[in-house]
Order: C-alpha cells, then sequence, then structure tokens
C-alpha cells in the first residue's frame, strides 16, 4: 500500500560534490524495499557554526528549522557520512548541534541507521562510533546491524558516474534497509 | 503485555565480594518498577577464559549455556560492571565473548541497560561507551538515558552496610529502571 509506506529522511555527512557518500545515498532509492520512501533532507551547510548567541538574539536560523522539522516529519533517518581526521565531519556535527538545543529535539526516539564510506580498511568506523556516542546524547533509536561500512570506496564506485558497481556493498546496503525497515516499523507498532 | 511481569537479570563485572557494583546490583530489585523483576544472572566467575578450541572438542562449557539460556529468556540484561584500566573487565568480557559465539546468541535485539560505579569522578564513563560498542556488535539494543555513572562511589555506597546511601543515586537508579521497561516495551523485547 502506497500510504503505508515509510518516509524516511537521508543526510549525506560531505558537501563535495565527488563524493562517495554522496554517491551512496543517491543509490538508496534504488535499493530500498518497496514500503521504504527516502527523500534527502534540506542542505546544512548554510547553517552558522553554532553559536548559543545567535540562538538567543534572533532564535534558530530558518536552515536549521527546515532541518529539524524534516528529521521530526520523518520516520526515520539514515545518515550517510565520510569520517574526517577519525570522527564525524564537521558540518554534519553542527547541524546535530544545532537541532539538539531544541526543545523538542528531532532526533528524540528517532529511528536512525548509519552508513559510511572511506578510501581506506576501516571504512569510516570510528566516524559511526563517534556518531553512535551522540546520537546517544539526543536518545534516538540507533539501528544495529548489519552496518554498513564501504572500504576501498575508490574501488567500489564507477570513476566516471560515481554509480555503485561493487555487488557485496549492494547487497548488504539493501539488507540494512530492510531491516532498518522492519526495525521502525516494530517500533512503529509498540508506540 | 501489560500484566506480564518484565524478567531481568543483571550481570555483575566484578568478581570482587565486597565489589561496589555489586552492592548497586544488590540493590536493584527493591528499586524497580512496579511489574519488573530483577535477577541475578548465572555466575561467570567459572568461565574458562576463551578459546575455540575448548569449544570444538568439548562443546560450550554447562555454565556458558546456563548464561545464554538465561539471557534468552530474559526481557532485559542490566550490565553493572567497574572500569579496569579505562575498559571492560576481563571476566565480564569472556563473558560475553563466550555467550557471543553460542548458536543463536542471545543478545541479538536483547533489551540492555548500563549502571557502572567507580572510586573516580567519571564513574565508568569508559567502560559504558567500550561495553555499548560490543552490544553493537552483537545486535543488542542499547537503553541510552538516563546513564547511571556513580562516581566517587565510596561515598554514595556503604560497603559496611551493602546500601547505597546516596538518595540522589537511588533516585537516578530508579528513573533509569522506569525507563528501560518503557524501553523494552518499545522495542517489543523478547516476542
Amino acid at each position: 500500500m502506497s500510504d503505508n509506506r515509510l518516509n524516511v529522511a537521508v543526510v549525506c555527512g560531505s558537501l563535495r560534490r565527488g563524493s562517495y557518500n554522496a554517491a551512496l545515498a543517491r543509490t538508496l532509492p534504488a535499493l530500498a524495499p518497496p514500503g521504504m520512501a527516502l527523500k534527502s533532507t534540506p542542505a546544512w551547510d548554510k547553517m552558522p557554526i553554532y553559536n548559543h548567541d545567535i540562538q538567543d538574539a534572533s532564535g534558530f536560523p530558518a536552515e536549521v528549522t527546515a532541518w529539524a522539522d524534516a528529521i521530526r516529519a520523518a520516520d526515520g533517518v539514515i545518515i550517510v557520512s565520510p569520517e574526517y581526521n577519525w570522527s564525524i565531519p564537521g558540518g554534519l556535527k553542527n547541524a546535530i548541534d544545532w537541532v539538539s538545543r531544541m526543545k523538542d529535539v528531532p532526533f528524540k526516539e528517532k529511528p536512525i541507521a548509519i552508513q559510511s564510506c572511506a578510501g581506506g580498511v576501516l571504512g569510516g568506523s570510528r566516524m559511526q562510533y563517534h556518531l553512535r556516542q551522540s546520537l546517544t546524547s539526543v536518545d534516538a533509536f540507533l539501528f544495529g546491524r548489519p552496518e554498513v561500512l564501504v572500504t576501498f570506496s575508490a574501488k567500489k564506485f564507477d570513476e566516471k558516474t560515481l554509480a555503485l558497481t561493487d555487488q557485496p556493498t549492494i547487497d548488504i546496503v539493501k539488507q540494512q534497509l530492510a531491516g532498518f525497515e522492519k526495525f521502525i516499523r516494530r517500533l512503529n507498532g509498540r508506540r | 503485555m501489560a500484566d506480564k511481569a518484565l524478567n531481568i537479570i543483571s550481570i555483575c563485572g566484578s568478581l570482587r565480594k565486597g565489589s561496589y557494583n555489586r552492592i548497586v546490583m544488590n540493590a536493584l530489585p527493591a528499586l524497580a518498577p512496579e511489574g519488573m523483576q530483577i535477577k541475578e544472572a548465572p555466575p561467570i566467575a567459572e568461565f574458562p577464559l576463551y578459546n575455540a578450541d575448548i569449544q570444538n572438542s568439548t562443546g560450550f562449557p554447562a555454565a556458558v549455556q546456563t548464561l545464554a539460556d538465561a539471557i534468552r529468556s530474559a526481557d532485559g540484561v542490566i550490565f553493572n560492571s567497574p572500569e579496569y584500566n579505562f575498559g571492560i573487565p576481563a571476566p565480564l568480557k569472556n563473558a560475553i565473548d563466550w555467550v557471543s559465539r553460542v548458536p543463536n546468541q542471545p543478545f541479538a535485539g536483547k533489551p540492555i541497560a548500563l549502571q557502572s560505579a567507580s572510586p573516580g569522578p567519571l564513574g565508568g564513563g569508559r567502560v559504558q561507551y567500550d561495553l555499548r560498542r560490543s552490544m553493537v556488535f552483537l545486535d543488542a539494543l542499547t537503553l541510552n538515558k538516563p546513564e547511571i555513572f556513580i562516581g566517587n562511589c565510596a561515598q554514595r555506597l556503604d560497603d559496611k552496610t551493602g546500601r547505597i546511601s546516596d538518595e540522589q543515586t537511588v533516585g537516578l537508579i530508579k528513573q533509569q529502571l522506569a525507563a528501560f521497561a518503557k524501553f523494552i516495551g518499545a522495542h517489543g523485547g523478547k516476542s
């Protein structure tokens, strides 16, 4: 049933045009189960660097409110992000820091799945465990396994089109999305 | 179901008789919300150090199987653990490592709550984030908040009487146990 589809918001942690993580995020709609509709969240790149004084003087910036609303309205969120210096990219952390200050924290009890691509052998795992820790602080419901950790990402995407070409990666992403749908539906059924 | 009591087991990460974490664990049954029963899990002290050769030659030790069964039939598990060298105490990690190898490993989908006490100011924060990460691997569902870090525990736990002497700590534990009951309800717990 089309009314029954879950609306899942996709957040990308990289702004770079040629980002492998953005390429993975673009692939997700084609790999999602039929019961899940995916939509990118509004851009977070115009949010000012978090400063409590801004919030006190002029309230939350419009970009922050728009991002928060998109997350609040979604049944779940998938965060696809690179690892910068072993951790969460500053821009993505800035967005999380902004919305975490809202009275009605949009991540609270929100189902979240995490994916990352990286050039090396660890696939962005250090970013993922930091992100899990931050999202624990905003009381999100974090999906467990399978984890999507795309290692050696230059070998997994087409050099020119940036299409995801690696079959094992495609399979694990599909598995995660199917598992995430079940996770969300189980939570929705219980509350 | 609303009328069915939640059956929770607690595992203490310290084997020491006078353990501060054991004092906290022993206090839990009296602090649990109505409809939640907390019992100590079967002992982990006699587990051999994990070695796949044991498993392959004589199968899982009886004590391991007993713990795995207890976890499987519980609605949730509480870890009461100290921090050893910034990490998970070896006896507890050994128990988790054993149980993780049991077919149909029992932590999958299991609600988990964490509590730690330590004489230092951080109250075992680092052991909890390590435990959370191991629980991701095992696909458990770990409660976010409230977190319980009993810092400077010698002033809050009375090792002469074996009681929690600090009312604030008692209040926080009650809050966490109530949140845990709600969390188990939201995630479905044992089905």
